[in-house]
């Protein structure tokens, strides 16, 4: 089996996809409400798709390709009321974040489809303890190319995705310590992590066919890489950040990502090395433990700063191209989190005042959902 | 010093609390063989040693002084009301109104087809409506204990537990109206058939209202010690129970109305243990040895075909009415169909209701209220059978490792 050519998409389009928990409101643990939430919203005209995930506690939604932020947050609001609406008419809340604080992996249902039954045989436990919530921000790009060297340059900044996005210190009803826990469950399958370094697009269809021919992968869906290729949409997909909290900062994280890409593509014409990935999951250990306070390492300069420190900086070199794309209220919320922090900040401080992660559920989604 | 003074004197005087804490033993044991063996839930075995061993069966416990019984189920019962109540959110109903018209529908198909029913065969109206006013309730205590034991969760757990304690209201508000148009017949005054119920449902919704503004005051100063605050919620219920009974109220609606009522207060999340604590859970189980203790099977000796048709009868009402609306609430055929099976069952606020009305009315408890128990045994013994079933083909029980 071959890859797909690579589709044509309009360079700098962006599209988000959300996974988001399902609750009961009793106990605010996860319920497995996912048929009955997604036959409700079927009758509702909505924009974008709103799919089934792996378990039945959880769900995803879509936005179609948006070119800024305003028209990414309008949509994602509706979508968000839609899937909210739908919740409460069922009394299920909906929630962000990357984990469920004390849902119990054993307690998961698979759903009911058979790509999900496949992946649970394969898999085993680890499918169910899959039970966790990414966002995956989709970009497009001029070509095949274009995105393989795009790919290597975000690649270095992976950090700051992981760090504004993370939301996921609770597991399994304890405080992991870490601001991401989420991606340490991504970590266990066989094929997540990087990318080859490969730079042509037809020497990354030789890649893809030599794995192929060993039968490991079938399709680019095998691999669970931070950042991959998707040819069928011609985009790339950035997959290491948690759901956010909300959707605005959903929105902002993707148009942060947005204009770093402008300004790599635009402005900083350097080619990507195979050493850039020396320092590439130290950095990325560095965000999922630490968050913004993680340390980072430029790899070129082999400086060493605070991830917070790093964003700040790219905020000024990317202000420009931002203002190109619109997104001067998006960079306005990275700001934001830089200065009150990310989720987990937001949830560790829930914790420390109700002492309670059913009732840091609940204000979790009472901030999602907006009531 | 002689032999006397210090060993027991022969024969031993037993008291028949040690042949009931034998009986929790053996109870107890079934129960888990149940599970083990036939995946039965544990209740049955509960209900059914209390059955067997009790006067009804073989009679090796012999009858047990009312009073102390009766305490120990109030007790149990309150605990489970409350449980009920604090689990569902009547927040619900304004949201999905389906819900309460799926409700309503429900309860006044089984009244309408059990009063039917009795009223062909010749049953005086108001008998008959009291009857039917009792058929409306689905067991709280039977829902609560088989859900909790089966970790059962979704939408057909989440309207199970709504509709069960709405139908529970409906039955001791409907009931008590019958009683009164009963006693109206009876030659009562105008004055004292009206006020009961007036002072039943007021005072009630006062006494629950009390315990809500409490209970959210307590665990304020109190905080969240999971622990300590079982045991002063378990205080309270029994406090609650016993206040209600001194003031002729209905325990059961106080119990339920205050666990609403908390719920429909609270800002945050609280998580008891089942029954708030073990204690709670030896008085749950008290409770249905006790009921099957009190099984009274004597009304099938004449009236058995009667027990069945209105058994069928009341289940066909239930299935049927549950299924109009259930695509407009946001619940498919099947599940609906499990909805409809689990509002089956009957126990102790039926038990509870029947034996109020025999105290008002003596001649009741030799006629319908014979036939009643009868139905209310069948139905508390195949009840959790049938939860626990429709529960699973629902899909809302966790996933048995094949």
């Amino acid at each position: 089996m071959s890859l797909m050519p690579f589709a044509p998409s309009r360079p700098l389009s962006i599209g988000v996809e959300l996974e988001l928990q399902l609750l009961g409101c009793n106990d605010y643990n996860l319920a497995p409400s996912a048929p009955e939430i997604l036959r409700r919203v079927a009758k509702r005209t909505h924009p974008g798709e709103i799919k089934p995930e792996m378990t039945r506690s959880m769900i995803e939604i879509n936005t179609s390709v948006q070119q800024d932020y305003a028209g990414l947050v309008t949509e994602l609001r509706a979508l968000r009321d839609v899937v909210s609406d739908a919740g409460r008419f069922l009394n299920v809340a909906v929630a962000g974040g990357g984990t469920h604080p004390f849902q119990h992996w054993s307690e998961q249902k698979i759903s009911d489809a058979p790509r999900f039954h496949y992946l649970s045989e394969l898999y085993g436990y680890l499918a169910k303890q899959f039970t966790i919530f990414g966002q995956h921000v989709h970009l497009g790009c001029p070509g095949p190319d274009e995105a393989l060297h795009l790919m290597h340059m975000l690649s270095r900044y992976i950090p700051h995705f992981i760090a504004l996005s993370a939301s996921s210190p609770f597991v399994q009803g304890h405080d992991t310590g870490f601001a991401s826990a989420r991606l340490n469950s991504v970590f266990s399958f066989p094929l997540s992590g990087r990318a080859p370094f490969v730079l042509r697009w037809n020497d990354f269809e030789k890649f893809f066919a030599k794995m192929a021919g060993t039968g490991v992968v079938e399709s680019m869906k095998d691999f669970y890489w931070d950042i991959r290729p998707k040819p069928e949409f011609g985009t790339l997909e950035v997959r290491v950040c948690d759901t956010p909290l909300t959707v605005e900062i959903a929105a902002a994280i993707a148009c942060y990502i947005q204009a770093m890409s402008r300004y790599i593509m635009v402005e900083q014409r350097t080619a990507p090395e195979e050493d850039d990935y020396l320092v590439y999951t130290f950095n990325r250990f560095q965000a999922c433990r630490f968050g913004l306070e993680g340390v980072f390492i430029d790899p070129r300069t082999h400086q060493q700063r605070s991830i917070r420190e790093d964003i700040m900086e790219m905020l000024e070199h990317i202000s420009d191209h931002a203002r190109e794309l619109r997104a001067g209220e998006a960079m306005e919320r990275i700001r934001e989190i830089l200065i009150v922090g990310n989720g987990t900040s937001w949830q560790r401080r829930a914790y420390a005042n109700e002492h309670n992660l059913a009732d840091v559920m609940q204000l979790q989604a009472e901030l999602w959902m907006g009531n | 010093m002689t032999w006397s003074d210090y060993l027991p004197a022969w024969p031993l005087q037993i008291s028949p609390a040690l042949w009931l804490a034998l009986t929790l033993v053996v109870a107890v044991l079934l129960g888990e063989a149940l599970v083990r063996h036939l995946r039965l839930p544990r209740i049955v075995g509960y209900i059914g040693i209390g059955a067997i061993l009790g006067p009804g069966g073989l009679g090796f416990i012999p009858q047990l002084p009312v009073d102390e019984w009766r305490l120990v189920v109030d007790l149990a019962l309150g605990i489970l009301l409350f449980e009920l109540g604090s689990k569902v959110n009547l927040r619900w109903l304004k949201a999905n109104p389906w819900l309460a018209g799926t409700s309503l529908l429900e309860a006044i198909a089984t009244f309408g087809a059990v009063f039917s029913v009795l009223v062909w065969l010749d049953v005086t109206s108001t008998a008959a409506a009291v009857v039917a006013t009792i058929a409306i309730a689905t067991s709280p205590a039977i829902i609560v204990r088989t859900v909790t034991e089966s970790r059962a969760q979704g939408q057909v757990t989440d309207r199970l537990l709504l509709m069960t304690a709405l139908n529970t209201i409906y039955a001791v508000i409907f009931h008590k109206l019958a009683i009164a148009v009963m006693h109206g017949q009876a030659g009562t005054s105008f004055v004292h058939t009206i006020f009961p119920p007036l002072y039943l449902l007021g005072g009630s919704a006062l006494l629950a209202w009390l315990f809500g503004i409490t209970f959210e005051r307590i665990h304020h100063h109190l905080g969240q010690h999971e622990e300590t605050f079982s045991f002063i919620l378990f205080g309270m219920i029994a406090f609650a129970t016993i206040m209600a009974s001194t003031l002729r109220l209905s325990p059961i609606l106080v119990l339920l109305a205050a666990g609403l009522i908390t719920r429909y207060q609270r800002k945050h999340t609280r998580t008891f243990p089942p029954h708030f604590g073990s204690a709670g859970a030896v008085l749950v189980v008290l409770m249905f040895i006790a009921n099957g203790l009190a099984a009274d099977l004597r009304g099938l000796r004449d009236g058995s075909l009667l027990v069945l048709l209105l058994i069928v009868v009341r289940i066909i009402a239930k299935l049927l009415a549950v299924l109009p609306l259930a695509t407009h609430s946001g619940i498919g055929w099947r599940q609906a169909i499990s909805l409809g099976i689990a509002l089956v069952p009957m126990s102790s606020v039926a038990l509870l209701l029947t034996l109020d009305t025999a105290i008002d009315f003596p001649e009741f408890a030799f006629g319908l209220g014979m036939v009643l128990m009868s139905w209310i045994v069948i139905l508390e013994l195949a009840g959790p059978i049938l939860v626990q079933v429709a529960l699973r083909r629902a899909g809302e029980t966790p996933e048995k490792k094949t």
